[in-house]
């Protein structure tokens, strides 16, 4: 995790969750820590640094990235949304609801980067099947639940049952 | 007046209680925490695998602005931790494995921290290395442990009946031996402590990710030195369990003492490299496994030998040649069986309780040869393990007594969903056809505990319940919600007593000062026996609520029940009363009554006797597997394209909870058998990341077709059984059946990963063996 | 970990350029490699970091006639979704549907992969097939100068090209192949995703009666570079493509390459799984 108290600093703003930011950023810290360590928004969580597990997955201008990876001044002038963000937002519910009528949730370190990357994969394939569904899921690493009610939720928003 | 009908939440699909909030975001791990004035703790571990320590100078990382402690060995009581007291928290006279916590700092910023790590001086003198576990038993090997004897940790043997004169009577006597490799926990939140000391009170709290809350204390304050009643646990919600927080690990007391000396909270969190590198493994082993057979496909007798490879240090995973032995022993009607294994020393990472708990390990090397078994007497394989396959009522020769028992029904209800032994002489058939894309099926079983285990003095669990004035139930319970959905589960058993909505239900598992004790989170226990112990509590409760009921409205206490928050007649379930105003009632009347109730469950087994006899469960589970996998022999990658699971689950508590468990447990054994390998080199893990340690993604996931197989256990909740454990355990000998089915290779080695399957096609592979090269 | 002194976010090519002039600069596009590294202490930022994010027209695919133009900022789901390259390339297409994940896709950039020059980077190998040249710009005098480059001579080793620090990637041209020219790409694993590359290999040629002409191989994860295979093209080359020949040209790939072992693959096994892999894709494209 890289951040420097010593290193050059820079004021950025976005849109974060439907709400403007302000805030100076480390220039080479990650939005992971920015989010977490700065803006108390703790539902983006650390799985492994290193974008290969999902967890820390967040909207980046409506397509899903890897919080880990994308350097806090890139965020400037963008539009973010969290999972917290996905929670302000009715319009989500029923996706959330999926997740908990469907047994999606075990130990729940997954679930917040499950829920953005189900969030983008729907925004652009409101319909899709369930093979675009595992797809869409790909860079989410889940131990505990082997997936299938996670697909399982995401299908029921999707209508699907191929 | 209305009426109310039974409504039961019993076998619903019920979702789980705190999924809400998980799936919102606003569910707070220990990672999420943050105490005012905390400081953040960093290890520095040892850059060497086998040196004796000439030296340490730690003066220019005290120096350092935003330090506030830094400690190393002599800052720490003498105490060990483990099983075999053998694993100093931080290691001050020599280093044994890559690991190894030598120092450690809390600073205002995790920066510092790790600047100061940078700024401790160590010389070492090298020793000579081991990383064979073969070689560690030789007779002349270096020792690991200079205060032990040898470098076997641990050493198990067990007989019943005799198997070398047995042997004798056999026609068919197979001998293999069977190598499996590391694979670790890998819950996708890492390990995490923060440890808050008060310097004023000496009270220390530690929001703790384990799993084991009360024992955790116990050895806390052994190796704090520390009054146990000065110790607070408090668990938040932990980022998957698995088995990997059973044990203290230095990390813990380290973070405790760095709070003492900074007197600030100190907050330790791994990072993913550290995760991988220095938290436990499932033990690697060598099973050698002798099996006779007669021509009408009756087993005569089972020897099987081990050796397991510990790593450095003991933790109470090097107990799994327990559950090993079970399977050795009872699994199959055996009459003649031996059975020994030794855990050694190594300077290899260490092994630790991973789900299972050894019994991968030995169902991969039995389920093997009872194909080859099949094959040597010309049966189908679904044929030949109903033909040996134990039955209800049956004692075993170790003990075991399978008061209940569904595995006939697994076997059967699996084959004939899959189409198993159609499939099976068919795809022999095909082995020699073109086509370079094989298809295979495989089956493997598995029996574990259900119902506990007893190996510490008590397995049992404790719980109170508290109603409030409103018809309000609060269960306080010493079983811990890990994710598996315990808590879920103990609500439905309490609301089946005492009537109430699940909405009127609140669990309390997270605080030791509150609630009562559990023997922990493992075994496959806790809806088992926090289950009973909940509804012994409820069962108390509503003798209360219906005497009181009772009193108010004349009617016999036996023919009043409660149902729908009301209290209502028995027989006809018209409504007497609200549930809510008879509590009031109680509470406010001349001899106020609150309605608390408290009830400790210890389950009827027995330990185990020095010859590892007894019935150490209160019930068994069991289980069958039926894989289809396609082997693509031009580059040895194996597809699973399909499982068909039963499982003998005692009765179905929650379905959706349980079907989430299976199928959890199936891909971590898809895992364990086809894609994940902790490769460690020289004592070094080269694996450190998802990127080489390959978890199953979402793609590769198999269909899958469960079977529930309802036993009624008469000793489970509501006739359940545990099964967390149960569905990682035979995949990986499924898939190797599998395999060998597509293409007529049997490989003794896991995991399946493409280039050794392509090799073994090959002929390239060589059989293991338990004598060193 | 040295110290960065300077944060630039130039709004186009010649600020960019004015920048790199003035040396000691780390780029930053997507930055799906550059934490990574610089987390492993692989790579140490330089005293300025120039995000080039912000600059302009070096997002997207354009149709320029004889040639497609990708802007170095193209990210590998702008690929995934472009019909340009799927008409032209359809070997690109594939390839970065099998590149990592949904969200690295949608971060990493065409020229974040192509300048982290990894022998396993899944696009090059495609753009290696497909003749691509990339694009560079630069102003030494005062004045935006660029050049190009065949990809197939612009690595010189792993994480070395022939870029100058003073030079930005700025496109990559891919000229349109002729018509009746087939391609594509096998990428080597047991998953769709969240996998590097142990070998791929990318074939492209027209396709006429059941043979290959204007054959073009090439290999990835088997040499520092991503390879282009020359006595497998030639033994491709106008051959009629039956199973005897497809075995012959599969075992000519196999002795082409000399790979390395490491954590993923023995050396042994990824010869062997060239020769496997080229039959697929011979296979595949002469059906």
């Amino acid at each position: 995790m890289s951040a420097n108290k010593k290193m050059l600093t820079r004021e950025i703003n976005f849109t974060l969750n439907g709400s403007p930011v302000q805030v100076s950023v480390p220039v080479a810290e990650n939005a992971l820590i920015m989010l977490r360590e700065e803006l108390n928004l703790t539902g983006t969580k650390y799985g492994c640094g290193e974008g290969e597990c999902g967890a820390c997955s967040i909207l980046m201008d409506g397509e899903s990235v890897n919080a880990c990876l994308m350097f806090a001044v890139d965020c400037d002038g963008r539009e973010i949304v969290t999972v917290e963000g996905l929670a302000q937002d009715e319009v989500n519910d029923q996706l959330r609801d999926a997740f908990v009528e469907k047994g999606a949730v075990q130990c729940g370190f997954c679930s917040p980067g499950m829920m953005i990357a189900a969030k983008a994969l729907l925004d652009k394939k409101p319909n899709a099947n369930r093979d675009e569904i595992k797809r869409g899921l790909e860079g989410n690493i889940c131990r505990c639940t082997g997936y299938v009610k996670i697909i399982d939720a995401v299908a029921a928003v999707s209508g699907t049952n191929q | 007046m209305p009426t109310i009908e039974k409504e039961s939440l019993i076998g619903k699909r019920v979702p789980k209680m705190d999924a809400p909030e998980k799936a919102a975001g606003r569910t707070r791990y220990v990672h999420d925490m943050n105490l005012p004035g905390q400081l953040i703790g960093k290890i520095l571990r040892t850059d060497r695998i086998h040196a004796k320590i000439l030296s340490m100078d730690t003066s220019a990382a005290e120096a350092l602005p935003g330090v506030k402690a830094v400690i190393t060995a002599k800052d720490m009581p003498a105490k060990m931790l483990g099983l075999n007291n053998d694993n100093p928290p931080l290691k001050g006279d020599k280093v044994r494995a890559e690991r190894d916590e030598i120092a450690a700092v809390a600073a205002i910023t995790e920066e510092i921290a790790l600047e100061a790590l940078k700024l401790i001086k160590v010389e070492y003198e090298d020793l000579p290395t081991l990383f064979d576990p073969r070689e560690s038993e030789k007779e002349g090997a270096p020792h690991i442990q200079e205060s032990k004897d040898s470098n076997v940790c641990m050493e198990f043997e067990y007989e019943h009946g005799d198997a070398a004169k047995a042997e004798t009577e056999a026609d068919f006597v197979i001998e293999d031996t069977f190598k499996l490799h590391y694979v670790t926990h890998a819950c996708m939140g890492v390990s995490g402590v923060i440890a808050d000391f008060d310097n004023i009170t000496g009270n220390l709290t530690l929001h703790s990710n384990t799993q084991v809350p009360f024992l955790h204390k116990r050895e806390f304050s052994e190796v704090l030195e520390m009054d146990p009643s000065r110790i607070r646990i408090i668990q938040p919600p932990i980022g998957g369990g698995f088995g990997s927080k059973l044990d203290i690990y230095p990390f813990e007391p380290i973070a405790v003492i760095l709070a003492k000396k900074s007197r600030c909270p100190v907050k330790i969190v791994f990072t993913r490299e550290e995760e991988f590198m220095a938290s436990p493994t499932r033990q690697p082993a060598y099973i050698n496994l002798r099996s006779g057979v007669k021509k009408d496909g009756t087993i005569t007798s089972r020897v099987f030998d081990s050796l397991l490879d510990n790593g450095a240090y003991t933790s109470w995973g090097a107990t799994i040649p327990f559950v090993m032995m079970q399977t050795a022993s009872s699994f199959y009607r055996v009459t003649d069986c031996q059975y020994a294994t030794k855990a050694v020393y190594t300077n290899n990472p260490t092994a630790g309780s991973f789900r299972g708990y050894g019994n991968l390990q030995a169902t991969f090397a039995i389920e093997q040869h009872m194909d080859k078994m099949a094959e040597a007497v010309g049966m189908d394989p679904l044929e030949f393990r109903l033909k040996n396959a134990q039955e209800a009522g049956e004692v075993t020769g170790q003990g075991m007594h399978f008061k209940t028992c569904g595995f006939k029904e697994c076997l059967s209800t699996a084959g004939e969903k899959s189409d198993f032994s159609r499939k099976f002489a068919e795809n022999n058939a095909n082995r020699g056809n073109g086509n370079p894309v094989k298809k295979g099926i495989g089956m493997a079983s598995m029996l574990h505990v259900g119902g506990g285990a007893k190996i510490y003095p008590s397995d049992g669990c404790g719980t109170i319940l508290k109603m409030d004035d409103f018809g309000h139930v609060t269960i306080l319970t010493g079983a811990s919600e890990i994710g598996q959905g315990s808590e879920t589960v103990l609500s439905q058993l309490v609301c089946e007593e005492l009537g109430v909505p699940l909405s009127a239900v609140t669990v309390v598992n997270n605080d030791t000062d509150i609630t009562p004790w559990d023997v922990g989170v493992h075994a496959s226990r806790t809806t088992f026996i926090g289950g009973n112990a909940a509804i012994g509590a409820a069962k108390l409760a509503k003798a209360k609520v219906l005497e009181s009921a009772s009193q108010v409205s004349n009617i016999p206490a036996d023919q009043l029940d409660m149902r729908g928050g009301c209290i209502v007649r028995a027989d006809d379930g018209e409504v007497i009363m609200q549930l809510g105003k008879l509590l009031r009632g109680m509470h406010f009347k001349d001899k106020a009554e609150l309605v608390t109730t408290s009830f400790y469950y210890e389950p009827p087994s027995v330990h185990q006797d020095k010859g590892f006899k007894g019935d150490v469960s209160a019930a068994y589970a069991w289980a069958t597997h039926v894989v289809e996998v396609e082997v693509d022999t031009e580059t040895g990658i194996v597809t699973l394209d399909k499982v068909t699971a039963a499982h003998d689950v005692g009765r179905v508590l929650n379905e959706m909870s349980l079907e989430g468990q299976i199928e959890g447990g199936i891909i971590m054994g898809q895992g364990y058998a086809l894609t994940e390998d902790l490769l460690v080199k020289e004592g070094r893990v080269i694996t450190p990341n998802f990127r080489d340690y390959k978890m199953v993604t979402a793609p590769e996931i198999p269909e899958i077709d469960l079977s529930f197989i309802e036993t009624q256990d008469g000793e489970g909740p509501q006739g359940a059984k545990g099964v967390g454990e149960a569905p990682s355990i035979c995949m990986a000998a499924a898939v190797g059946n599998a395999i060998y089915n597509a293409t007529g290779v049997r490989i003794y080695e896991a995991p399946y990963t493409p280039e050794k399957v392509y090799r073994a096609l090959k002929g390239a592979v060589e059989a293991p063996s338990m004598a060193a090269e | 970990m040295s110290e960065i002194q300077n944060y630039e976010t130039p709004n186009s090519v010649s600020e960019a350029a004015d920048i790199l002039a003035k040396g000691d600069v780390t780029i930053l596009a997507g930055g799906t490699d550059l934490m990574v590294q610089v987390d492993a202490g692989r790579v140490e930022y330089k005293s300025t970091l120039m995000n080039i994010r912000r600059v302009e027209g070096l997002r997207g695919i354009s149709d320029e006639g004889d040639h497609l133009r990708v802007g170095a900022l193209t990210t590998i789901t702008d690929l995934l979704e472009s019909d340009l390259i799927a008409e032209h390339g359809t070997i690109l297409t594939e390839a970065a549907d099998a590149f990592a994940s949904v969200q690295i896709r949608n971060a990493g950039t065409i020229g974040g992969n192509i300048s982290n020059a990894s022998p396993a980077g899944d696009t090059l190998v495609p753009l290696v097939v497909l003749n691509a040249e990339v694009e560079l710009a630069s102003k030494p005098n005062g004045s935006i100068v660029t050049r190009t480059i065949p990809i197939k001579d612009y690595f010189t080793g792993p994480g070395k090209t022939k870029k100058e620090d003073s030079e930005l990637l700025v496109a990559v041209i891919i000229p349109k192949p002729a018509a009746g020219f087939v391609s594509t790409f096998d990428k080597f694993g047991s998953r769709p995703a969240l996998d590097i590359s142990t070998v791929s290999v990318g074939l492209g040629g027209v396709l006429k009666d059941g043979a290959l002409t204007d054959v073009r191989v090439a290999f990835g994860a088997v040499a520092p570079v991503p390879l282009k295979a020359t006595a497998t093209e030639a033994a491709t080359e106008g051959k009629k493509l039956d199973e005897a020949t497809i075995d012959a040209i599969a075992a000519t790939a196999k002795d082409e390459v000399n790979p390395i072992d490491d954590v993923r693959a023995t050396a042994w096994y990824r010869k062997e799984m060239i020769e496997s892999s080229m039959k697929k894709v011979l296979r595949h494209v002469s059906k």
